[in-house]
């Protein structure tokens, strides 16, 4: 699969090239004229603009209960209180991003995309190739009243600068979990982990990477073992890398032969592990969802018995974004929706509906909307929002992820 | 002839799926029922264990295509299914308060796919009936570069020309629109109905039509009423084979549509990706269903043009 996308990003690279020789001179220009004029609107005025208009939210559309928070709570909040008619589009990023360097290349200057969902490397590349508007976040009346502007995850999206270019729309941590009816014991950090893999020899396993949650499981057990400071400013050089995790890779190569098919092999992605675990072929899961136990459990495709656990040490962190698209045909409107979903309103029916961590400052809220948070019942199975902020960690530099998914694919399978 | 025309007929009008393995079946079956026949006439017993044989690998067949059918069907409604269980654990509705009262509209989605696609197998048939006429009646100067060349979508990955053709959609203001979508759908559809289309045009010919005009019919008559209805089976074919293609189009919807243009596939795929199978199966039955449904409404449209020639 990634092979594939590579020889489809080198053939695109090679039409592109072809097209840009036939058509060179009318692309630039197009820029910065416009986004001037909204920057020095006040919010009022933004909001008068945005009355009335639609703001099309473009990201993954693979989880119906989010399409339905999305297309349902802030579609109806969006109209009732600013008169937005709000709609969500499911695509993944890579296609986005892609249909908006066609746009790009295209000198298109009203696309059809306003908010995009992203986070890491994706945002680290948009931001890069100028496909994002910006910076933005602090014309927003609820960045300076909700979030916490001093927060890391707030200045940086994997250790890279934000500059105002995308305001946090979740957090998610990476979580771990099994069925305490088949194993009750949880494993508390690296070597406890490595002891249940031993004592439950082939029914262990992580997804091969570079999958999203088998990367962040993988950083994770690095962190065990190297620490999680060092990497923070860490180059992107190969040596330097592969040097700072050799314990890990040592500890990943011993526990192969205690994993699923003796760590041969490694399930394609996270959805392939998951059905392994439902099937019962597995009993471990992961997830970066820090609550997708109690959602299994309510949707039913979990047993009641599930527990979630995190290691000691902690798991990693990352929150993800809302950006605006360069070519967004209703930017005012995008400020609006966005601003809405930052506020503690939405983020309540987010953590409620959705069980997803929310974005906004405990400290900063007030004595009824905190109450409001405590008392959303999380279900079943799930860790508390304070357990998990407790062990959190934060995300390696973007850069460095490729670098450890390349490492792990040489020094780890089958080794 | 006339019986070859019977023979072709009910099974080319199942499905358009797998044309290709259809031809290949069909010349099978016939050169096996060749057979049948003379070692009928030779023997009794012989045929009588190859009838059983026969009729093992149909059943087999069946089974194999019916299992599956039946064990998504199972799982729409499936909330636990873990292994070994030999029926669900749990059930759940969830799935169906999700396709019909969900975000997305089930009937709007529906009924884009279905216009997109038929437009797309109208256009594709004619488009293709009209080259196949061109290379192989009129027999035109430089037809087998054309009859290549109408194969060449075959060779550029999907992927690749949808993110080529959206930059050219853009700059013609095609971008987002249902027109862009058709347009780029009917490129991936074209190479099937043309290859259809060529193969029985060639079978056909033009001699009964040429007669017809002997007779003093004039080009229009003698076309529609002459050699269409024996094209028919074709045009059936190619019909099915661009609908299909159209409706099952992800990636060039995604990137020419923008995600404006709303098909099944463009809900389903997400859903089938992310890994839940209860609302992946729930959408493929519904993606399977409606397209059969959209099938028999082409055949019956086809028997009742038959039969009003024939009366």
């Amino acid at each position: 699969m990634k092979k594939m996308k590579k020889l489809v990003a080198v053939l695109m690279a090679a039409l592109m090239v072809f097209a840009l020789a036939a058509c060179g001179s009318q692309e630039k220009a197009e820029e910065s004229t416009e986004p001037a004029s909204l920057a020095d609107m006040s919010w009022d005025e933004i909001v008068e603009q945005a009355k009335g208009t639609k703001v099309a939210f473009y990201g993954w559309g693979g989880d119906e209960n989010r399409n339905n928070w999305l297309n349902g709570t802030v579609a109806d909040y969006m109209k009732e209180n600013y008169d937005i008619d709000f709609e969500y589009v499911g695509m993944d990023i890579n296609d986005i991003l892609s249909k908006l360097t066609s746009e790009k290349e295209a000198g298109e200057e009203s696309g059809s995309i306003d908010m995009i969902w992203i986070n890491g490397e994706n945002f680290y590349t948009a931001k890069e190739n100028g496909l994002l508007y910006g910076p933005f976040t602090d014309q927003l009346p609820n960045t300076e009243k909700y979030i916490d502007t001093e927060d890391p995850e707030t200045l940086n999206d994997f250790c890279k600068p934000i500059e105002g270019f995308e305001s946090p729309y979740a957090k998610a941590q990476m979580v771990m979990y099994n069925d305490s009816a088949v194993t009750p014991e949880t494993p508390k950090n690296a070597d406890e982990l490595m002891e249940y893999a031993k004592a439950n020899k082939g029914k262990v396993t992580y997804p091969a990477l570079p999958d999203f949650t088998g990367s962040a499981f993988v950083r994770n057990l690095i962190y065990e073992k190297c620490g999680w400071e060092q990497f923070q400013d860490m180059e992107a050089d190969k040596e330097t890398v592969k040097k700072a995790i050799e314990p890990a890779l040592e500890y990943l190569r011993e526990l192969n032969p205690y994993l699923w098919n003796e760590g041969k092999t490694f399930p394609a992605d996270s959805t392939a592990l998951d059905k392994m675990f439902q099937d019962g072929e597995v009993v471990m899961n992961m997830s970066y969802g820090p609550f997708t136990v109690a959602s299994g459990i309510a949707d039913g495709t979990l047993p009641e018995t599930c527990q979630t656990f995190v290691f000691d040490n902690g798991t990693i962190g990352n929150t993800n974004y809302m950006a605006i698209a360069f070519d967004a045909p209703n930017k005012a409107g995008a400020l609006v929706a966005i601003n809405a979903i930052i506020s503690a309103d939405l983020q309540l029916t987010q953590y409620s509906e959705l069980r997803d961590l929310p974005v906004v400052d405990q400290d900063k809220l007030s004595d009824e909307e905190k109450e409001a948070f405590d008392s959303v019942d999380l279900g079943k199975g799930v860790l508390t929002q304070a357990d998990l902020l407790e062990h959190r960690l934060p995300e390696m530099p973007a850069d460095l992820v490729p670098v450890i998914e390349e490492i792990w694919e040489e020094e780890v399978v089958g080794k | 002839m006339k019986d070859r025309e019977y023979m072709r007929d009910p099974d080319s009008s199942t499905s358009g799926t797998h044309i290709h393995e259809k031809t290949e079946d069909r010349a099978d079956v016939r050169s096996v029922s060749r057979n049948e026949e003379r070692t009928e006439s030779r023997t009794e017993k012989g045929s009588g264990s190859r009838n059983r044989c026969m009729r093992a690998v149909l059943a087999l067949t069946v089974f194999f295509i019916f299992l599956p059918v039946i064990v998504t069907m199972l799982w729409t409604v499936t909330g636990r299914w873990p292994w070994p269980s030999l029926l669900p654990e749990s059930y759940t509705t969830r799935t169906l308060q999700e396709l019909f009262s969900g975000s997305s509209s089930l009937h709007e989605i529906l009924r884009g796919s279905v216009l997109i696609a038929t437009i797309v197998a109208l256009l594709g048939t004619v488009i293709a009936m009209m080259t196949a006429r061109a290379t192989e009646i009129y027999r035109i100067r430089g037809r087998q570069i054309i009859s290549w060349s109408a194969m060449l979508p075959l060779i550029v990955p999907g992927t690749v020309f949808a993110m080529g053709i959206q930059v050219i959609l853009i700059r013609m203001g095609l971008g987002d629109t249902v027109a862009g979508v058709i347009l780029v759908h009917l490129v991936a559809a074209l190479p099937y109905c043309v290859f259809i289309m060529t193969d029985i045009t060639a079978a056909v010919g033009s001699n009964l039509e040429e007669q017809a005009q002997i007779l003093g019919a004039g080009p229009v008559r003698s076309f529609f009423d002459v050699s269409v209805p024996q094209l028919l089976p074709g045009i059936l074919s190619s019909a099915s084979m661009a609908y299909i293609i159209s409706y099952s189009q992800y990636f060039t919807t995604l990137l020419a549509g923008g995600g404006k243009v709303k098909t099944l596939a463009l809900v389903m795929v997400p859903y089938i990706q992310s890994g839940d199978r209860a609302l992946s199966s729930v959408y493929a039955v519904t993606f399977v269903g409606s397209a059969l449904i959209v099938f028999f409404i082409f055949e019956a449209l086809i028997h009742r043009i038959m039969r009003s020639e024939e009366s």
